[in-house]
């Protein structure tokens, strides 16, 4: 009995208009996004294929010494951030923040201190693309409740219900028969949408996915999955308390509006993004000060040294490099030399610029941490928790905690996005190991090239790899296992309304 | 006879459950915009004055030196928030809100002789969202609201306005009067054009209400009018897909068929074209790529090396002798002929990149909901249209400053008239109330014209589908 029920609502939704509409649209609109979205990542891939290579390009040729590379203004070291294949599917932040960042002993790089590289017309993002996870947020979760809303409201009006019940049947399998009748048929456009997407994606010869990568996209399907069970449930309810087609339908359309549309957007504008100016600068002058404090060893130093004067550029033509920026709790200084020969005249005083640097080198790096130290705790107060304080209203609509978890699947959400800084951070660890190992800052190649320019090729080099599955997956699972309890509370919900009304 | 039938629809609407969810999801929407826009206005023309004193400060610190003003140039240009902005705000978070120049760049030569960059526009392509991690929800504006929503909502009213009655046997009981199906037709347009416009204007003037009253937006007699021709578009708009809604509605003798063709409709009109559209035609007039860009602007540096540098000029030194000599003369030709071209190059990538989304747009109408964005945007003074704008008044700006300093210059009896090197170049102090200042205004002179091109095209799309709408009306057998 209770396959023939299933079977019965199977072909009650299989051979209906809405059916063939839900699967044209699905396709249609995932595969059109699908064809722009590929050609969109496609041209940030080549955009970072070529920042790649002119960052390495002009390291090498135009920072002839350390310094030069850690603290010059052109072709400094800098580190990329490539693109992500999955924000084909979630775009998330991938996009907006900055791609760019620089590795130097004087500073711990964080998002903050990204910046952009040059794309070929930044204007382009003004077209507005939709990505995939977008598509189903909006328009699938739509479809599902018109799916739905008529689910018993439709039975009790053509008296069918009766019908059915009156068979020896719980109500209980006649809700499950026609939740699985209904998803079923949910399923075959949401599968066959990104069937075509994904097929659209390993033809494409740039995108390149790894076996990580199709277990992230079965973790978004699957999210997906129970986004529109959650939805298809939301109808269902909404057809059983009010028991009349046209008042779910419009009742439906409503509640989705408030959801996808309405919600979202009223609680962003409740979050208080106002920045908190005391605390920043509270950091901003302790960060300073504590620059001051190495400016005075520094001179202190230089007043011990032989070498007559107090200027830190020691008669040679060495630059004083300067950050400065309030707003985001920037401040460093040092120097640096580029020197491509030193005369006869000089050459007593390299000595003197070694020792100089073997004192200023190691207290550089202590002072950058102790600035991390008081940057980090500003950092996170001020410019991740307000952020974090937004995400977390959103969850209580269920389009917030789709789009979160499918974010975390994809790599696409502020903590993926923040893996490749932190993988900077460990990069700059290592550079600065390194010249602590190798002596890098004692050395005369630290300021001068006059005996030859820096090899940049044996130095520690940089690969950054996206976080693995597992930790995707531990991002997702606290959403996903939210917006499960809530399928489970509605089904409750919808059992004991239906079991206690009349038919 | 018509004002009988339309009568009577109005009744039908204004008692349907549709009509009550109509005025409560627009009257929330047109409120959340409110809330969302409330402060914004004010925080946003507070930090522009703020920002435009603090470019104003260091451009006076730098008068007292013309040479100074040349390197350094006027400070950072600031773009003017709209007053309108609650109207539109789509893709301005894509869009920088300010403009700067070259300003102290050195530049080392291999010769005795190296120099410092006189300024220059550049034009900036960082989006203003860099470090932005808030999650990614766009604020609900204006546009969105008629775009998406009042379109749907048309197609909501009109879907079952003659299927359903056809249905139901009604309207053989209608046409049994000497009623034309035109007038049937036409009375079903205005009865759910009348029931629409109810609740979005009083959605409308609630969420005016609340801005003007909040005192955060002080509207004068331009932005009125604006508001009423945005309005108006908003009724045309509408009224296409209330055409459409009759047109499917008579083709199709079933409510629920008509319904899911009209969504289907909708979702490919409203919201694949836009989306997609702009993104897959841009390709048609590609810009030079950053790769070119960066070959092209080499081989301007190689080819001003080859005039100048290859013949190591060692012997021309600028000096501050009057009248120029050969030297002063020799590399003041050489810094302007830099920045020239500079400029020429930059200028013209800026053009290819703005002809290239001026084609996308243009393509996009296609779909009305792009018209109609557009057209708000350009009544509104947001988004694509004003930066272009913007842009305008910047590159006319950095001549006259250019000029300003050229003039004042040739004033000064102690310089050798050779703009370019220090030694060149008038160390005066400036009087700084006398240099041209940016003034950013925002004008509406090309607005109405842009926007009556769209409301042309709106409405040509209303008749076409309203023609078809009474064709296929005239076809049903009842």
């Amino acid at each position: 009995m209770f396959l023939t029920l299933i079977r019965r609502e199977l072909l009650d939704n299989l051979m209906t208009f809405r059916f063939a509409a839900a699967v044209v649209i699905m396709l249609l609109l995932v595969v059109a996004n699908t064809v722009v979205l590929i050609k969109d990542y496609e041209l940030r891939l080549a955009d970072y294929n070529t920042a790649v290579k002119t960052h390495r390009q002009e390291l090498r040729e135009i920072n002839k010494t350390y310094s030069d590379g850690m603290l010059g203004v052109w072709g400094a070291m800098i580190l990329d951030r490539p693109p992500n294949p999955l924000s084909i599917f979630n775009t998330g932040l991938d996009k907006r923040l900055g791609n760019k960042i620089k590795v130097s002993h004087t500073f711990v790089p964080t998002i903050w201190d990204a910046n952009k590289y040059e794309a070929d017309n930044a204007y382009f993002n003004i077209l507005t693309s939709i990505d995939i996870v977008l598509i189903f947020q909006g328009i699938l979760s739509l479809l599902a409740l018109t799916f739905a809303y008529d689910a018993i409201a439709g039975e009790y009006e053509h008296g069918t219900l009766r019908l059915v019940l009156s068979n020896s049947i719980g109500r209980g399998y006649v809700l499950v028969a026609k939740y699985i009748g209904a998803m079923v048929c949910l399923l075959v456009p949401l599968l066959m949408s990104l069937l075509l997407a994904l097929i659209l994606l390993t033809t494409s010869t740039t995108v390149s996915l790894d076996t990580d990568d199709f277990l992230r996209i079965g973790g978004i399907v699957f999210t997906s999955f129970i986004y529109l069970s959650l939805f298809y449930l939301i109808g269902m309810f909404i057809s059983a308390i009010t028991r009349r087609t046209s008042t779910a339908l419009i009742l439906s359309l409503f509640v989705w509006a408030f959801l996808v549309l309405v919600y979202p957007n009223m609680i962003l504008t409740a979050v208080d993004t106002v920045p908190r100016t005391d605390t920043k600068t509270a950091a901003y002058n302790q960060i300073k000060q504590v620059w001051e404090e190495l400016e005075r060893k520094r001179e202190q130093f230089l007043r011990n040294d032989p070498i007559p004067g107090e200027s830190w550029s020691l008669g040679l033509d060495f630059s004083l490099s300067f950050d400065d920026n309030p707003s985001r709790l920037v401040y460093h200084t040092d120097i640096a030399g580029a020197l491509e020969t030193i005369d006869e005249k000089s050459e007593p005083l390299v000595p003197h610029a070694q020792n100089l640097f073997r004192f200023l080198g190691p207290l550089t790096v202590s002072t950058a941490e102790r600035v991390w130290l008081i940057r980090k705790p500003a950092f996170e107060e001020i410019y991740v928790q307000p952020a974090n304080r937004g995400r977390i209203l959103l969850k209580f609509s269920p389009a917030g905690l789709y789009d979160a978890a499918t974010e975390a699947w994809a790599g696409t959400d502020f903590n993926g996005t923040r893996d490749f800084f932190i993988a900077a951070q460990r990069y700059r660890q290592a550079i600065v190991n390194y010249f602590h190992d190798e002596k890098i800052f004692a050395s005369r190649q630290w300021f001068a090239a006059d005996q030859g320019a820096v090899d940049w090729d044996i130095l520690p080099q940089f690969s950054f790899q996206r976080s693995d599955i597992g930790i995707n997956a531990k991002r997702a699972l606290p959403d996903l296992f939210l917006l499960l309890t809530m399928n489970v509370l509605l089904f409750i919900a919808i059992f004991l309304v239906f079991i206690k009304s009349e038919v | 006879m018509i004002w009988h039938i339309t009568k009577r629809e109005l009744y039908d609407h204004l008692n349907s459950l549709r009509f009550a969810f109509t005025i409560v999801l627009l009257l929330v929407l047109m409120i959340v915009n409110a809330i969302g826009y409330l402060g914004e206005y004010k925080s946003r023309s507070t930090a522009y004055q703020k920002k435009v004193s603090a470019s104003l400060d260091k451009m006076r610190s730098n008068a007292d030196n013309l040479y100074d003003l040349l390197i350094a140039g006027p400070g950072t240009l600031y773009k003017k928030p709209s007053v309108l902005s609650f109207c539109t705000n789509t893709g301005e978070i894509f869009i920088p809100e300010s403009a700067d120049g070259v300003s102290d760049r050195s530049v080392m030569l291999p010769t005795r002789f190296s120099f410092k960059a006189i300024w220059r526009m550049e034009y900036p392509q960082s989006n203003p969202n860099l470090w932005n991690i808030m999650p990614d929800y766009t604020n609900v504006d204006w546009s969105d609201i008629v775009s998406v929503v009042l379109s749907l909502i048309a197609i909501l009213f009109t879907f079952d306005a003659i299927s359903s009655e056809q249905e139901r046997g009604t309207l053989r009981l209608i046409l049994s009067n000497s009623v034309s199906r035109g007038t049937v037709l036409l009375s079903k347009f205005l009865a759910a054009l009348i029931t629409i416009s109810i609740p979005f204007l009083m959605a409308a003037l609630i969420n005016l209400f609340l801005l003007y009253t909040s005192g955060s937006i002080s509207f004068g007699l331009s932005e009125w009018g604006r508001l009423g021709v945005i309005v108006l578009i908003a009724f045309v708009y509408v009224s296409i897909f209330l055409a459409l809604g009759l047109l499917i509605s008579s083709c199709v003798s079933n409510s629920s068929i008509s319904l899911t063709i009209l969504l289907l409709i909708w979702v490919i009109w409203v919201v694949l074209l836009p989306s997609t559209l702009g993104a897959t035609t841009s390709g048609l007039q590609p810009t030079m790529t950053s790769d070119e860009f960066n070959a092209r602007w080499q081989s301007l540096y190689q080819n001003l090396d080859a005039q100048y540098i290859r013949r190591r000029h060692d012997d021309k030194i600028p000096s501050r002798e009057i009248p120029a000599t050969e030297g002063t003369l020799f590399w003041a030709k050489y810094i302007t002929e830099d920045a020239k071209r500079n400029e020429k190059l930059n200028e013209e990538h800026l053009d290819a990149q703005i002809a290239q989304i001026q084609l996308a747009r243009s393509i996009t109408r296609i779909s009305p909901a792009s018209s109609v964005q557009y057209a708000i945007e350009s009544l509104a003074g947001t988004g694509f249209t004003r930066h272009v704008q913007f842009l305008a008044h910047v590159r006319r700006y950095a001549d006259e400053f250019m000029a300003f300093l050229i003039e004042t210059d040739r004033a000064d009896r102690e310089s050798p008239h050779a703009i370019g090197p220090k030694e060149g170049t008038s160390q005066k102090p400036v009087r700084f109330e006398s240099i041209p200042k940016f003034e950013d205004h925002i004008s509406f002179a090309g607005a109405y014209n842009a926007a009556a091109t769209d409301i042309i095209l709106l409405f040509l799309f209303f008749l076409v589908l309203f023609a078809g709408a009474f064709l296929s009306l005239l076809r049903v057998d009842v």
